[in-house]
Formats: C-alpha cells, structure tokens, sequence
C-alpha cells in the first residue's frame, strides 16, 4: 500500500509539472487549479508512503519517478531525442527503484 | 593600462560574485527541500505542519529562481544530488535508521540516473530555447 502511493505520488507530481507546462503555453485557470491539485495530491500521497517507508528511500523513488516519467512522457508527447543514453538512465532508475522495494 | 586590467580583475569578481549568488540559491533551496521531507515524515501538528508547507514554497520557489539565470538541467541536477543524500544521511544521523549498504547503492543508482538524464535533456531544453 504504502509502495503504491509513493509511485501515485510520483505520478502526481509528474502530472504536475506538465500542467506547469501547459500553464506556460496556456495561461488559464484550469492549468493552474489541476498543477496545485497534482502537486496536494504528490505531497500527500508522499507523506502517507513516509510513514512506513524511510524517508531516504521514499524521496529517492519519488524524484526518480517524476524524472523518468517526465522523460518518458516527452518522448511520447513531445517528440523529444530518444536516444540511449537516456533511456539507459530511464532503465537505471527503474531497475534501482525496483530493488529499493525488493531489500526494503 | 593599469586602471584597464583593474578593471577587468573588478569585473570579473563581479561576474563570479553574481554567479555565486544564483548558486548559493541552489544550496538554499536544497536545504529547506531537506527540511520539507524531514517535516512530511515526522510533522506532528499544526505548527510543524505550517513549517513544513512554508519549506516547500521556499524550496520551490529559489529552485525557479536559480532556473532563471543558471543551466536548469545542471541546478536540478545539483538539487537533487544534495537533497537526497541529505535526506539519507540525516535520516541515519538524526532518525536512527540503519545503515544499508545495498539500500545506499541503490539510492546511488537511482541518483545517477536522475543526475544523468538531467544533464543530458539540459542541450536540448537549451538548444530548444534559442532556437
């Protein structure tokens, strides 16, 4: 459960960052209501999985959620390079995430 | 001559003194990103929940700040790096966690892949925001 929020968290916080985004192109309301949702969502989300998972662990996971997910997102909406070194760090991040869960 | 090459030293220390600013903002705001997770983990009431939110504005805010005028992708990347192992070395000092190897080598792995991909989507943000 607790490692389930954490990823929701991530994804949240992903969520967030692409409504800042979107804030920046579109300049309306709505961006700015769904990034301030996204981002509560994350915190919370966050500090629910902290209560079972350390603290060194939980932010590590959540950082690298949000930056391999903004990758693999840009990739995919943004036509963003998708060259190897990138997804090598993608995988990377994944692989270690999947391990913290594992010896944890 | 003289007064041109004091000219020059002058405004080179202005320019490394301005630089060293917009850094010191970086290290600001990885301090208080520390604070926030510290506060989201052992917060226990009002105040300390106040404090907590206060923390992640500022964080957040010297974050965007810094952005402004240094490489994003290289401030996030020193960020991150100083935010995480502050996190797993005071949780270790200051909480009593044990001490992991393979949960450290792990966090190092997950680092190096954030860092990474940080510094290597920094030349396209940048070539995207000339062009």
């Amino acid at each position: 459960m607790a490692w389930t929020s954490l990823i929701f968290a991530g994804l949240c916080e992903m969520f967030g960052v692409l409504m800042i985004n979107r804030l920046h192109h579109k300049r309306d309301w709505s961006s700015f209501i769904l990034l301030t949702i996204g981002f509560g969502m994350s915190f919370i989300l966050l500090a629910y999985a902290m209560r079972t998972i350390p603290m060194g662990t939980a932010y590590a996971v959540w950082t690298g959620i949000g930056a391999s997910g903004g990758a693999v997102l840009g990739m995919i909406l943004y036509n963003e390079p998708k060259d190897w070194k990138r997804i090598l760090f993608v995988a990377m991040i994944i692989s270690a995430t999947i391990g913290l869960k594992l010896v944890s | 001559m003289n007064s041109t090459l004091r000219f020059f030293v002058w405004s080179m220390n202005l320019e490394v003194a301005v630089m060293n600013v917009h850094w010191i903002k970086v290290f600001v705001a990885a301090l208080f990103e520390i604070l926030w997770v510290i506060g989201l983990t052992h917060a226990y009431d009002v105040w300390t929940w106040a404090g907590t939110v206060l923390a992640i504005v500022i964080s957040f805010y010297l974050l965007i700040m810094a952005g402004k005028t240094l490489p994003v992708g290289t401030v996030y990347a020193v960020f991150v790096g100083i935010g995480t192992a502050g996190t797993v070395v005071s949780e270790i000092i200051f909480f009593g966690e044990a001490f992991q190897l393979s949960k450290i080598l792990l966090i190092l792995l997950l680092l190096a892949g954030v860092i990474g991909l940080k510094l290597v989507t920094e030349d396209k943000v940048e070539e995207g925001a000339d062009s």
